[in-house]
């Protein structure tokens, strides 16, 4: 039977438990397939050998997480980054706007209801400076993106691979599968996301949210602007993005949007607030947007460390 | 001196390490729980624009994040000033019973109930999930069942079943489709029905381990939860502490946890340790707090659950495994409070959001119960709604000390000399499992949390490193 496994590194475990969402179909996947190593799961201490695809979930954060991925790296066949954070660092890549030590002194010694001055330092792994990717340190063989993976995604997916098959992965973006109507706008003005009510059946971003539907990867189903509420992008850069070196969020939103509004980019750029949180929150530990030519993420972590 | 690890400690969620030291007896002289990972939300929240907090914070645990995503929606709301109404409060609610019973089930059937049903020292690749539906494969899929449920009402409700996005300022994003109540009415009867089948066999196996439950995992502390009128309460009302005995120490509001609450760490683990400014300082939270400080659940069934469990352990029952019990009323109390939501026609109303202008307070504090324990999440923002500080507080850091001594009590108890089994370690897992910890959550200052249990000897030498399997 093929060998299963699991690992949930720096993260929120929401990865693994989008897999016991699942529900009834677990038995068939367990069916399938065995489950020799997933910490959540079970009591099994150490991968062994001879795993055939491992799903990791999570970015890496400390230098326990860093060994952990490259023991699996060696002992498995196949290797799935599952989830934004295990394929772009997730949320956990915003420590990068501030460095170690501002993140340890803010937790440890300057919180309001902290009374010790003490910063762990003592049978537990040193913190890294900075969060990444898993595909940013070993290799990985598939990339599933999602905060995380929908589970109607996911039986598309990991049913087949666990069959031994080649999954068909959608690659169209959270637009695509959208119902709200794209029109062009006139008077255009960029507003907070708690402002005002939007209206149904409209784009959103036409309405003045940013929402990040054009330029984020689907498989999702658009389940956020289908109940209202703008995309975050938690899943990730959509394809086109991802493919060319002179695409970011940044850039292709702000292109997006004039060409909704045909307002010049500069009147645009000026509007756009809290750029690390509202267009990079789940990204920025990814060196894949950091290294492009246009991305903004370099010009974000210098102006925090100063 | 010799030094026993536990690494990582499994079936719970997050990465932690239990450490045994042994003295040249091979007795326990000192033991640790330590939590290993940090990810730093506290920091990185500074500088976002507030509104995406409740977005942002979900994301420190995929097991409990609705109540992050409720904590901080109502730290938003106050900031403001919004006036929510009665429905989105009700869907608030809602959503939140759907958390807590995907979460109960999750933790009492799939992660804990497999060193019950299958015994402590069964083998270890097995004792899980997997060995429980070999085992037992009719109570494996009613737990299955049961989670679904749980994120079936939190889907509808919040729009994705993990990191929900609908609770906005000033109320929902979307109201109930009535056809989607009939349907989600159906479910939360069933979770009814699953929740009391469920009781039994969780007594049963609480008496069929009276000997370890009586033993094992002991401290001796206060509680802390949130009741309203003296009842079990989620979402909202007082934080009531009262000490080992009963005795109420403290009936405050939510935002002023300053006063009475403090925290400090230790070397040790990432993991803060929070202390009750009054009493002697230690208590503990989740579904045992809960149940211990509440005159009455509320709910009919839950309440002769209560009734049952109080004449068999008494009034403020201390055995950390007794969580499992509690636990399993509090799955009662949550679906049948969720089955009474979607029985009242209000539900469905479509006024579900009142639009907000801008910011009327420049601090917001939201307090709910968390799965496992009172949630605290505190923003400070300047005047155009930017987070200037944010303070996070969970269940998990709450428990840190008491999960710390009842590891240290039962080493104590279970270790002398340093043979140690497999399944005896394990019996100390299983008492830092009953507290259901959320090290992601505690942790959600940098990063996560693995378990180890180590041996040390007089002079800090490891003599024995316990790997599990
Ligand atoms: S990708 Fe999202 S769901 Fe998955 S671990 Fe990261 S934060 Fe959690
Ligand atoms: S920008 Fe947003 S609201 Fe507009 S179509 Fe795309 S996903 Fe839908
Ligand atoms: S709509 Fe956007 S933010 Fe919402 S789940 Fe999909 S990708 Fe994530």
């Amino acid at each position: 039977m093929l060998k299963l496994a699991t690992e949930p590194l720096a993260s929120c475990a929401g990865c693994h438990v989008s897999i016991l969402d699942l529900h009834e179909d677990i038995l068939q996947l367990l069916g399938k397939a065995e489950l020799v190593y997933s910490p959540i799961l079970m009591d099994v201490k150490e991968p062994p050998d001879g795993i055939d695809i491992a799903i990791i979930g999570g970015a890496i954060r400390n230098k326990e997480n860093m060994e952990r991925v490259k023991k699996l790296r060696q002992k498995a066949k196949t290797v799935i980054a599952y989830g934004t954070c295990a394929c772009f660092g997730g949320v956990s890549g915003l420590s990068i706007i501030h460095s170690r030590d501002e993140i340890l002194s803010s937790v440890y010694t300057d919180s309001v209801s902290t009374t010790s001055k003490t910063i762990p330092k003592d049978d537990i792994p040193e913190l890294l400076y900075r969060g990444y990717a898993v595909g940013d340190v070993i290799k990985v063989d598939y990339y599933i993106t999602g905060c995380p993976p929908k589970e109607t995604f996911l039986r598309k997916i990991l049913l087949p691979l666990v069959e031994g098959h080649v999954p068909e992965l959608p690659k169209k973006s959270v637009c695509a599968e959208c119902d709200r109507n794209m029109e062009l706008v006139k008077n255009w003005k960029l507003k907070r996301r708690y402002e005002g009510i939007p209206e149904e059946g409209k784009c959103l971003l036409g309405q003045g949210y940013l929402c990040m539907g054009s330029v984020t990867f689907g498989r999702c189903g658009a389940l956020c602007t289908h109940h209202g509420i703008p995309c975050h992008g938690c899943s990730g850069p959509s394809l086109d993005v991802l493919r060319e070196p002179c695409r970011d969020l940044y850039n292709i939103l702000v292109m997006r949007i004039q060409h909704l509004t045909e307002l010049p980019q500069a009147e645009i750029e000026k509007e756009l607030y809290d750029v690390p949180h509202t267009i990079y929150p789940f990204v920025m530990g990814s060196k894949i947007m950091e290294n492009k030519s246009v991305s903004k993420i370099p010009d974000i972590i210098k102006e925090r460390h100063l | 001196m010799k030094k026993l690890t536990i690494h990582p400690l499994s079936r719970i969620e997050g990465h932690a390490s239990v450490t045994i030291n042994l003295d040249d007896k091979g007795e326990v002289a000192d033991a640790h729980f330590h939590a290993t990972e940090l990810r730093g939300f506290e920091k990185f929240l500074e500088g976002a624009a507030v509104e995406e907090a409740p977005r942002i914070t979900p994301r420190i645990c995929g097991i409990c994040p609705t109540v992050h995503h409720l904590a901080s929606a109502k730290a938003v709301d106050e900031i403001f000033g919004a006036q929510v109404p009665e429905t989105a409060l009700k869907l608030r609610r809602l959503l939140d019973m759907g958390q807590f019973i995907h979460s109960h089930a999750l933790h009492l059937f799939l992660l804990a109930l497999p060193d019950y049903i299958l015994g402590p020292d069964y083998n270890p690749a097995l004792r899980n999930v997997v060995g429980l539906v070999q085992a037992n494969p009719e109570l494996a899929k009613m737990a299955i069942e049961g989670r679904k449920i749980g994120q079936r009402i939190t889907e509808e409700t919040g729009g994705k079943p993990i990191h929900p996005v609908s609770a906005v300022p000033g109320g929902m994003s979307f109201a109930l489709a009535n056809e989607k109540r009939a349907e989600l009415e159906a479910m939360a009867k069933r979770s009814v029905e699953i929740a009391r089948i469920s009781w039994p066999v969780v007594m049963k196996m609480m008496d069929k381990y009276a000997d370890l439950v009586n033993s094992v995992g002991l401290v001796q502390s206060d509680f802390v939860g949130l009741t309203r009128n003296g009842k079990l309460e989620f979402y909202d009302g007082n934080v009531r502490a009262i000490d080992s005995g009963g005795v109420q120490l403290a009936d405050f509001p939510g935002k002023d946890y300053l006063s009475y609450i403090e925290e400090t760490a230790e070397p040790y683990s990432y993991m803060k340790f929070t202390k009750l400014k009054k009493g002697n300082g230690f208590y503990r939270v989740g579904p045992l707090a809960r149940v211990n400080i509440v005159d009455s659940i509320g709910t009919p069934e839950a309440d002769k659950m209560l009734a049952e469990f109080r004449a068999k352990y008494g009034r403020v029952p201390q055995q950390s495994l007794l969580y499992h019990a509690a636990r399993t009323i509090e799955y009662m109390a949550a679906s049948e409070t969720a089955l009474s939501l979607l029985q009242d026609s209000a539900i469905t109303d479509k006024n579900v959001r009142t639009a907000v202008t801008g910011v009327k307070n420049t601090r917001g504090i939201g307090v709910v119960e968390a799965t496992r324990g009172t949630l605290i999440h505190d923003y400070t923002v300047n005047d155009k709604g930017f987070i200037t500080k944010a303070n996070l507080i969970v269940a998990t850091g709450h428990n840190n000390r008491a999960i710390d001594r009842a590891v240290l009590q039962s080493s104590q108890k279970l270790i002398h000399g340093d043979n140690v089994s497999e399944g005896t370690l394990n019996r100390i897992e299983m008492v830092v499992r009953a507290y259901d910890p959320c090290v992601s959550c505690a942790t959600h200052a940098i990063g996560r949390m693995p378990v180890q249990l180590t041996v040390v000897d007089s002079e800090g030498n490891v003599i024995r490193e316990v790997t599990k399997c």
